[in-house]
């Protein structure tokens, strides 16, 4: 405590004292040849609430209207492993629809904040809290999204019947596409999303963009066969 | 009625005799009447009377029906028309082959119809003739007699050797006629005829040697008749009056030469006698086209068709076969008899008519008959029943390598969370817990467990000498029950080594002996053992207690202090 307040002290004196000698120093420049120089700071390593100044991070995830119920449902497994394990304030503005995340003075990792909120985010995107959880869990998880439009202008029955090709009967070709790349997709009316680690989201990527452009799931499920003996291979 | 004397009488009442046999009808024969059998005999003598100069050889001048039976008034006319018939086909035969001989038929039966009248009316100047004509006739050679005879020549001549004597005959017929007249009156009768038995010689030595004296034989005739030529033979007869003249003065050495040469064969002979006489014009072509050889055939048939014997003719006729087939076999064979023969060398259609002999080499279609049906249906009805079909079975593929594993896509949605599955995916690639790689993994050890068994116990049941596989260390729980009762239950085969061994059960050191065992001394020391055991337990449990007493007391000192 006493230490911090030095610290601040000195650091704001410190500040006050960089200014004061930027301020002497510009005038007189001739004078200060008998002033010996400061030494150099030694610094201990900052906390990760003390990089903002002290001053608490924030995330402010806004939340859709689909996912409301869903996070009102799922909000304790949302709230545990946020509060508990990364060490983030964690709460829901209900007038503004929104989950505002914040940082605590003990939170570890100044990482931690932004993988809860990519966490909450996933969440909002449509993936369940299991899966969204990996993000928590493993760094080099990302989520990403991109349009049906993106890849081939499709307008009308053209545009249902690729949903419907993405999806296959009962959702098998995605749960196909999901178990052979290990990750994990959202088909959101016309938004595509997927969660997973880079090389996978590359691969699950490639077979929806040919299932968009028309080609059948037979033929994607023999590429995904050889993905999967590939990285079969691998280990 | 039938009488020579009624010559000029009966011929008309013949005639209407005939007439009214003709005019009546054929139903009135049916039933006899005396009045048609009169008719019917006086017409058959008219008949038989007016054709008498025609017929050869009749022994009756008339038909006798006076008396007679009808079966010998049909005899008699049998009799006449029998050789009649026999020339009259020659004659027709001979008209068929020279046409113009009937137009000279016609002059000489003109002058024979003159003749034949004066003998009608000189009966016995006729009958003499006749006799003469019938006697000359009846001598048994065809050949001779007059211009009539001289047909019935031709008609020899052609049955022998038609187309090459169609020439000669006429010349030779005429010489041989005039030569008879000449000698009629002479040495000759019916019987023997000089003419005849010079021809005969000839033609033996002919035979013999191949000469051509029929030649100069018939030149010799042609010498004495030309004015019988005929358009046919003016270039021979050219030639041969050229040759006759040079050989006149030779005639009648000639003559000595065919005496001499019947005597002695090769002693006089000449070149002409075999390589024939120098000729020269047209007809040499066709002379020596023919063949020296046919020439004297022709020369010799020519100048002996009268003497012609039976044996003489199989001669000839054998001959003429040989000929034929040597000819034949000059000529190229008949595609029949070559080799192999494709359709472009024989003519269209040719095989058919040739009944050809092929192999089958196909079985000949079996022939259907009830038998054969009702078998079928039996044997049908049998594999029916025994359910035994002959069906065609696909011969089972050997795979040629083993089939590649198939990856499954599953396509449900997975139980595990994504935080687990990359979990597990680091988990293996440090390789801390060793998990199946994949689903099949598992199934496949699981399987492989469960026929292990299988097999385990299917070798149990079948081997004769049963080894027991070797035990996998399996961690499980072994029941503890007795050995007894398992090695009821379980087959002998079964080892008991998985079984719990005897000092797991039960660890004991030394002899083990039951208490009704033990002598005194082991009894006495057993119970105090016991007692040792008991008594340092009790010492334990007092020391204890005042252990814990003292530390009581301790404490409640600590507190009263």
């Amino acid at each position: 405590m006493s230490s911090a307040t030095v610290n601040g002290g000195e650091a704001g004196g410190g500040m006050d004292m960089d200014i004061e000698a930027a301020a002497v120093q510009a005038p007189t420049p001739a004078a200060t040849n008998t002033v010996p120089f400061a030494q150099k700071p030694n610094f201990k390593p900052l906390k990760a609430h003390e990089i903002s100044d002290g001053q608490t991070q924030f995330r402010k995830v806004p939340v859709p209207p689909h996912r409301y119920t869903p996070l009102k449902k799922a909000w304790m497994e949302i709230y545990t492993p946020i509060y508990e394990h990364m060490k983030i304030d964690i709460r829901m503005n209900l007038k503004a629809r929104r989950v505002e995340l914040k940082t605590r003075q003990d939170t570890p990792d100044v990482s931690n904040l932004q993988k809860c909120a990519d966490f909450v985010h996933a969440f909002m995107l449509g993936f369940d809290v299991i899966d969204a959880v990996a993000l928590l869990r493993l760094d080099e998880l990302y989520a990403e999204s991109f349009e049906i439009k993106d890849v081939k202008t499709l307008r009308g029955e053209h545009l249902s019947r690729a949903i419907g090709r993405l999806s296959g009967k009962g959702g098998k070709t995605k749960f196909a596409i999901e178990n052979a790349t290990k990750t994990r997709i959202v088909i959101a009316d016309t938004k595509i999303h997927i969660l997973g680690s880079f090389s996978n989201i590359k691969v699950a990527r490639d077979s929806l963009c040919s299932l968009i452009l028309g080609s059948p799931a037979g033929k994607v499920y023999s590429k995904l066969r050889a993905v999967t003996a590939r990285m079969a291979e691998r280990f | 009625m039938a009488s020579t004397d009624d010559g000029g009488g009966a011929k008309p009442v013949g005639f209407d005799s005939l007439r009214r046999l003709k005019s009546t009808e054929p139903p009135l024969f049916l039933s006899p009447s005396p009045d048609l059998s009169q008719a019917a005999r006086l017409a058959s003598q008219y008949l038989f009377s007016s054709l008498k100069p025609f017929a050869p050889k009749s022994p009756f001048s008339q038909l006798l029906t006076e008396g007679f039976d009808a079966e010998q008034i049909w005899q008699q006319i049998d009799l006449q028309s029998q050789p009649l018939l026999l020339s009259l086909r020659r004659h027709v035969r001979h008209f068929e082959k020279n046409p113009e001989e009937i137009q000279k038929q016609f002059d000489l039966d003109r002058d024979r119809f003159g003749d034949s009248r004066k003998e009608e009316t000189e009966d016995g100047d006729g009958d003499d003739k006749l006799v003469s004509r019938e006697g000359n006739k009846s001598d048994g050679l065809e050949s001779e007699g007059e211009s009539f005879d001289e047909d019935e020549e031709d008609e020899v001549e052609e049955e022998e050797e038609e187309e090459e004597e169609e020439e000669e005959d006429g010349p030779d017929d005429g010489e041989m006629d005039n030569e008879e007249k000449g000698n009629a009156d002479g040495v000759e009768d019916k019987f023997l005829k000089i003419k005849e038995l010079e021809e005969y010689l000839v033609d033996d030595e002919e035979k013999e040697y191949g000469l051509k004296k029929e030649k100069k034989k018939r030149k010799r005739g042609e010498i004495t008749d030309k004015d019988e030529d005929e358009d046919e033979e003016g270039d021979k007869e050219d030639e041969e009056d050229d040759e006759e003249e040079d050989n006149e003065l030779g005639l009648m050495g000639l003559d000595d030469d065919d005496e001499e040469e019947d005597g002695s064969k090769m002693g006089t002979a000449r070149y002409e006698d075999f390589f024939g006489a120098k000729r020269t014009g047209q007809g040499k072509k066709s002379q020596v086209f023919g063949g020296s050889d046919d020439l004297d055939m022709d020369d010799g048939n020519n100048n002996q068709k009268n003497n012609l014997s039976t044996h003489e003719k199989e001669l000839e006729k054998l001959r003429s076969e040989i000929e034929t087939m040597e000819n034949a076999n000059l000529e190229p064979k008949t595609w029949r008899m070559q080799g192999e023969v494709t359709a472009a060398k024989r003519p269209k259609n040719s095989a058919l008519e040739v009944d050809l002999d092929f192999e089958h080499n196909v079985r000949p279609a079996p022939v259907i008959t009830e038998e054969v049906t009702v078998s079928l249906e039996e044997l049908i009805q049998k594999r029916i029943l025994e359910g035994r079909f002959d069906d065609v079975q696909k011969p089972p593929t050997l795979p040629s390598r083993p089939p590649r594993e198939k990856i499954e896509l599953d396509e449900n949605k997975s139980k595990k969370g994504l935080a687990a599955l990359y979990e597990d995916e680091y988990v293996q690639k440090t390789g801390f817990i060793s998990t199946a790689l994949s689903f099949s993994d598992e199934q496949k050890k699981e399987a492989s467990m469960l026929f292990k068994k299988l097999c385990l116990k299917l070798d149990a049941l079948s081997h004769f000498h049963f080894t027991p596989k070797p035990v996998i260390e399996d961690m499980s729980i072994q029941a503890n029950v007795p050995a007894l009762a398992m090695e009821e239950i379980a087959p002998l085969a079964v080892s008991d080594a998985a079984m719990l061994a005897p000092e797991e059960l039960f660890a004991g050191k030394g002899d083990i002996k039951e208490e009704t065992e033990l002598t005194k001394a082991e009894r006495k020391r057993r119970r105090a053992n016991k007692k040792r055991k008991f008594k340092a337990e009790a010492t334990k449990r007092v020391t204890r207690k005042v252990q814990q007493n003292s530390v009581m007391n301790s404490a409640g000192g600590n507190d009263e202090s």
